[in-house]
């Protein structure tokens, strides 16, 4: 019964992904049912599209500094909001949530606005800073699910062996929230790749492929755009089962981790 | 020096890179434009334009209005979808988290793409119902209408409200279904007497957020609701490009972001009330 419930639901979820790569693969220069054969000459015209490969390298470096500074920010913030002597606990959980509360495009307007009545200019830097500003309610989210569940005993153990603070967060933390580490990192790269309504406010002469495909499909949809798309997603599902991989050998390896970090606090305070 | 001294930084970037452009828009919002230049002044031209110009209103009651659609929407549906994902055996519950999160990294123009090669006169849903017999002529009305701009919102959105009330329900102690289930209820009693009230913290939680993100979409309904996908959101984007007048789309993004959250707080509001009060 709930087997059937899911199946339906990942149906309607997928359903739009699956027809894209479908006619991505169809021998056809018109979009239609039925399909017309299978063909791979939409992706050989990507390979030759310069314009494609600039605008792909351009998101790609963008997205990198986001999944970085995204990560920092939400550890920060996780560390902050799970931490037993932080006062206005709501107050500053709300504030973090305000990025994806309020509409991005009322966000970015509003930043274009102030940053160009004080004279920053719009760019790569910007992009990557309103970016990085929208991935953090993700990030914090995540990584903070995480320290709540870790026992507290290893920590105050440490502590209590002497250890600074710097030294229990780098040999007893760190290593059991390294996944949701590497996870908030992906969360960052793929919101970046895929996020346009930042884009279109802040990029300013920086062209990422999102605002490419958007001045592109707007006046005609074509086949080479869904080879595209299909380029797009692999690569998001690449760094998706790259970082869920890693969490798993990390997640088995984790309790022998920890346990191994403990005594090398006690070493290191001895 | 303790942790929550890390809440510093963050909310010294947030405050800078979101609160202050937000609270400049009141500045902005009482200047004028004279000769194609902003200049600061103390006039209220642009909130007496905004609360006399009925299209303004009607934006933003628009704005809410698929706001609240979308929250409907993704509640009947969200619900099925958080009880399922619920019962999923312990091992399984990973890989129900990731395939329900993973269509959320599709970029937002893969998505609207996406439904325009589904929905159109020759897509595939159009197909198959002309293939089938059920129909004679393609169905127009499934792109560029409001239903796509529903639609869409609805796809959107509903991940944030599945995991919403899944939480929610995985928070909810099993025996107290199972015993109301002893007692006779039907899995329906149950889950409106049990299930619904015990979990309109995560309904309540869901409906604010999908509310403030569907009212606040942009580029969906523009691309995909045809006619009927003038927003708000492009109304203010307009005024801040084309038109310079910069007071007025200041006002304009205040307005709106009042509504969003005066609505849709009073929705989850009503949202908990209307679960707590089967209890």
């Amino acid at each position: 019964m709930s087997r059937a419930v899911l199946t339906l639901y990942a149906l309607f979820l997928y359903l739009p992904i699956v027809v894209v790569a479908l006619f991505s693969f169809n021998d056809s220069e018109l979009m239609a049912f039925p399909l017309a054969g299978f063909t791979l000459r939409w992706y050989s015209a990507l390979a030759g599209n310069a314009a494609f490969l600039h605008g792909f390298v351009t998101s790609f470096l963008i997205a990198q500094p986001v999944g970085v500074l995204g990560a920092a920010f939400g550890l920060a913030a996780a560390l902050a909001v799970t931490s037993e002597h932080m006062r206005w606990r709501l107050g500053f959980a709300a504030l973090v949530m305000i990025p994806f509360l309020v509409p991005k495009s009322v966000l970015s307007i509003a930043q274009a606005m102030l940053m160009s009545r004080v004279g920053l200019p719009r760019g790569a830097l910007a992009l990557i800073l309103a970016q990085t500003l929208v991935v953090i309610p993700f990030t914090t989210a995540l990584i903070a699910a995480v320290l709540v569940r870790l026992d507290k005993k290893l920590e105050e153990a440490a502590r209590d062996l002497g250890a600074t603070p710097w030294q229990s967060f780098r040999l007893v933390l760190l290593p059991q929230i390294k996944p949701a580490l590497s996870g908030a990192y992906s969360v960052g790269v793929i919101l970046s790749l895929g996020d346009l309504t930042i884009s279109m406010f802040l990029a300013g002469r920086t062209q990422p492929l999102s605002l490419m495909v958007a001045s592109e499909f707007r006046r005609e949809l074509r086949p080479d755009l869904n080879a595209m798309q299909v380029v797009v997603l692999a690569l998001t599902a690449v760094v998706l089962a790259v970082s869920e991989v890693y969490r798993r050998r990390r997640a088995r390896v984790r309790r022998g981790r920890s346990v191994a970090a403990a005594a090398a606090v006690v070493e290191a305070v001895q | 020096m303790t942790r929550a001294h890390l809440a510093l930084p963050v909310g010294l970037f947030v405050g800078l890179g979101a609160v202050a452009p937000l609270l400049v828009l009141f500045v902005f919002s009482v200047f004028v434009v004279d000769d194609f230049e902003l200049k600061p002044a103390f006039s209220p031209r642009a909130w007496i334009e905004l609360v006399t110009t009925p299209s303004y209103l009607f934006l933003i009651g628009k704005a809410a209005l698929s706001g609240a659609v979308a929250a409907l929407t993704t509640s009947l549906l969200g619900y099925p979808l958080a009880l399922a994902l619920a019962r999923l055996p312990p091992a399984w519950k990973g890989v129900g988290l990731v395939v329900l999160l993973t269509p959320l990294y599709t970029g937002e123009i893969v998505r609207i793409y996406a439904w325009r090669l589904v929905l159109g006169s020759e897509g595939l849903v159009n197909a198959a119902l002309l293939a089938s017999g059920t129909v004679a002529q393609p169905v127009k009305w499934l792109l560029f209408s409001p239903f796509t701009t529903a639609l869409a919102l609805t796809y959107n959105n509903l991940p944030f409200m599945a995991l919403a009330l899944w939480v929610a329900i995985e928070r909810v102690d099993r025996r107290l279904i199972e015993a109301a289930r002893d007692l006779g209820a039907r899995p329906l009693q149950a889950f409106l007497k049990v299930t619904l009230p015990l979990t309109a913290p995560g309904l309540a939680a869901g409906v604010f957020a999908v509310f403030a993100l569907a009212a606040g979409e942009m580029l969906s309904p523009s691309l995909l609701g045809g006619t009927s996908g003038q927003t708000a959101m492009a109304m203010i984007d307009n005024l801040f490009g084309t038109a310079f007048d910069w007071p007025m789309a200041s006002a304009l993004a205040l307005g709106l972001l009042a509504c969003l959250f005066g609505v849709g707080a009073a929705l989850a509001f009503a949202a908990s009330r209307f679960a707590g009060a089967r209890a």
